[in-house]
């Protein structure tokens, strides 16, 4: 038994000199030492070394020793991390993920460390999604928003007029679908440009919630009755976060799913499987993407005039909202410094300069009038969208669930399963997971 | 002998028995990964979900329903493959060298390379069979396609592996066996039935539970390929503990599966040795 638990304690050591490494010996310039706090961060996001150089400038007394992971394993490593003994004490996460987090211990909240009414200032979308039960977990970086992008040589080609650039001018779903059509060349098993490009969202199949739920949220009404089910439709979740099932799978909700199956399997306008740079290499006429996706067209020139249009709707105009973000691990040995981290980074001169360096869409609504391309096409699009008709992905503490269930299920749908069963099961098999 | 025994065993306990034992414990509790602190007793909650909940329910069927068709499709080509290099063939070494590789390319490589080949849009396959003038298939987005896709590329992975074994148990068997047959008169069918086959009850044994044991295990197909859909139909177990476990954040539930799972292929593995077990030696 000795040398297990020698082995044991030989282990455990490295974990528990942690907390010393982490301030170095006191110099003239911070006489407590300089604090090395540890981040942890999906590849290619923020905060980008520019921010970091700018906070460390600021604060000579922190430094930031920075880990990066996929993003696509971020999930993981957060959920191995958080149960480990020493967690990083500041982590970049998906922003839907904020209640799961909270919920489970992980996060601190923040409220107390942010200045005087941000919360009245932040994007009504961020300010759901970031809080959990009253309190805010993160000042949140950025947002994100769909729009419907579209070649417009193929676009004049095919005879199609140029899609409108307001929102009260939104073309509907069923609208779309005959651009769709008509911009479609080939049928069959010899489809040369597809009316709209398949989803590079997740795995890039079918089905990933931020992008495909909306086809069924937009059935429903949020101003109709509450107890009605084309109110919870729109919600697709109880306010509560725990009940899907009559939220998930109403009539309003089976209806957009049958459409959404259509696209696929009826009017066979986009495809079941991946085709990666669809619309850049003219494959596709039409793409929905993020204003992420205008930098890569600006930067790489397609070869072709392009444009952007709002998200169609069917009854009531919505896109999903929410991007990466970051918070303070409730387990960090130096809240107070990591705290001042992730406030500082989201707010005043730093939040503002990041939305003009990286054309983002700010989570603050003062910053929006001091950008001015976000006042202008094509941006002011996703920004208008965010501001009128973003909502974010269904806020539960069980949202990582909910998402996987739902993905799958959407998923299936597009491959062929019957929408209203396949509804169902998701909703059954969601509902303990969401009451527990 | 203990000093000799006792770091390996040590390292069996700790890196074995011991995360089976915490296994087990966890399988009677409710709790998450993000706070495993927070758990509760469930005492056999988790076992009865195992066996009443339909998608479990599928996740076996599915998982045994691919293992019994890569185990029927595998053994009897790696057989007739391995007769076949049994014979006197030109550059036997290299026919081997090419069957044998698939083996010991990454399962991961494979599945995505395979899941190029079956695109439906643009794949290798559906190019081959449109230029024939067959109709494309929908492969991996079909519910019923996915699981036989799957099996044929297991086939063409694994099969190299019973081949090379099946052909050392050829070539183990005694050539004066074989020819005292074909004096009595034995035909090359009576050979094959009566002799070589019983002979090779053993390597048999072997590849069956091999074979079995790398279909159960199989988790990169579902991962890569398919997401275990469509519907379910490639959800195999190792996958679905996977999901449940760090997606579902439901530990203990998926300690319940492995257990079960556990104990399952357990009891397969000793019901095919028993049941081709050798009553021939030589």
């Amino acid at each position: 038994m000795r040398p297990l638990l020698l082995a044991l304690a030989l282990l455990a050591i490295p974990a528990a000199a942690r907390a010393d490494d982490d301030v170095s010996a006191p110099t003239a310039a911070c006489p407590k030492g300089v604090l090395t706090l540890h981040l942890l961060k999906p590849q290619n996001n923020p905060p980008f070394p520019w921010q970091i150089t700018a906070f460390e400038k600021d604060n000579p007394c922190i430094k930031m020793d920075i880990a990066e992971v996929p993003f696509g394993q971020l999930a993981d490593k957060i959920s191995v991390l958080a149960a480990s003994g020493n967690p990083p004490d500041v982590v970049v996460y998906d922003g839907p993920n904020t209640q799961t987090y909270a919920a489970s211990g992980i996060l601190l909240p923040l409220d107390s460390y942010l200045p005087a009414g941000f919360k009245d200032d932040l994007v009504p979308a961020t300010l759901i999604e970031h809080s959990y039960e009253g309190k805010l977990y993160s000042p949140g970086t950025q947002q994100t928003t769909l729009a419907l992008f579209y070649n417009a040589d193929m676009l004049e080609k095919a005879g199609i007029p140029t899609p409108p650039r307001e929102l009260n001018k939104a073309w509907t779903w069923a609208q779309a679908m005959d651009a769709f059509k008509k911009c479609q060349q080939g049928e069959g098993d010899n489809v040369t440009v597809w009316g709209l490009a398949p989803s590079r969202f997740g795995a890039a199949t079918p089905g990933f919630v931020y992008r495909d739920l909306p086809f069924l949220r937009t059935y429903g009404d949020p101003n109709a009755p509450v107890e009605s089910s084309v109110y919870k439709t729109y919600f697709a979740v109880a306010p509560d976060g725990k009940t899907a099932q009559g939220w998930l799978n109403t009539p309003e909700a089976v209806e957009g799913a049958t459409f959404f199956q259509g696209m696929f399997n009826t009017a066979k306008i986009t495809p079941k499987a991946g085709i990666p740079n669809a619309f850049q290499d003219k494959k596709a006429c039409f793409t929905l993407d993020t204003s992420y996706f205008i930098a890569g067209l600006v930067n790489n020139d397609p070869g072709f005039k392009w444009g952007v249009t709002p998200m169609p709707y069917a009854k009531t105009p919505i896109v999903h909202t929410g991007s990466i973000t970051l918070g303070v691990m409730a387990k960090s040995r130096h809240k107070d410094e990591a705290a001042k981290f992730a406030v500082d980074l989201s707010t005043g001169k730093a939040a503002e300069e990041f939305a003009r360096v990286q054309r983002i869409l700010p989570v603050l609504k003062s910053v929006y009038p001091k950008i001015p391309e976000l006042q202008q096409y094509p941006l002011n699009i996703f920004a208008q969208q965010l501001l009128q008709w973003g909502h974010p992905r269904p806020p539960s503490a069980k949202f990582a669930q909910y998402d996987k269930i739902v993905t799958d299920a959407l998923r299936d749908i597009a491959y062929g399963a019957d929408p209203k069963t396949r509804l169902d099961q998701a909703a059954r098999t969601l509902q303990p997971i969401l009451s527990r | 002998m203990a000093a000799f025994l006792g770091p390996f065993l040590l390292l069996l306990a700790v890196f074995q028995y011991w995360p089976v034992a915490q296994m087990v414990r966890d399988s009677l509790y409710d709790f998450e990964l993000l706070n495993p602190g927070l758990r509760k007793f469930v005492w056999l909650e988790n076992y009865l979900y195992v066996f009443t909940d339909p998608d479990r329910q599928q996740a076996f069927l599915v998982t045994f329903g691919f293992a019994a068709g890569v185990v029927a499709t595998v053994i009897p080509t790696a057989f007739l493959l391995a007769a076949y290099l049994n014979g006197r063939l030109p550059a036997r070494a290299v026919v081997r060298t090419i069957v044998f590789l698939p083996v010991v390319t990454s399962a991961v490589v494979i599945a995505t390379m395979w899941t190029f080949l079956l695109e439906p849009n643009n794949g290798l396959v559906n190019s081959a069979l449109s230029a024939i003038g067959l109709p494309r298939l929908a492969f991996l987005t079909s519910k019923a396609q996915a699981l036989p896709s799957i099996i044929l590329m297991m086939l063409w992975q694994q099969t190299g592996f019973a081949t090379v074994l099946f052909l050392s148990g050829l070539q183990s068997i005694p050539a004066e066996v074989e020819e005292a047959a074909s004096i009595d008169g034995a035909n090359t069918a009576q050979r094959l039935w009566h002799v070589t086959l019983p002979l090779l009850a053993r390597t048999t044994v072997f590849v069956v539970v091999m074979m079995t044991v790398f279909s159960l295990q199989a988790f990169a197909p579902p991962l890569i390929m398919t997401g275990g859909g469509p519907e379910g139909t490639t959800n195999f177990l190792a996958f679905d503990i996977y999901t449940l476990a760090f997606n579902l954040q439901q530990p203990g539930l998926a300690s319940a599966v492995s257990v079960v799972f556990m104990l399952v292929v357990l009891a397969i593995s000793l019901l095919q040795m028993r049941l081709l077990r050798a009553r021939w030696n030589y």
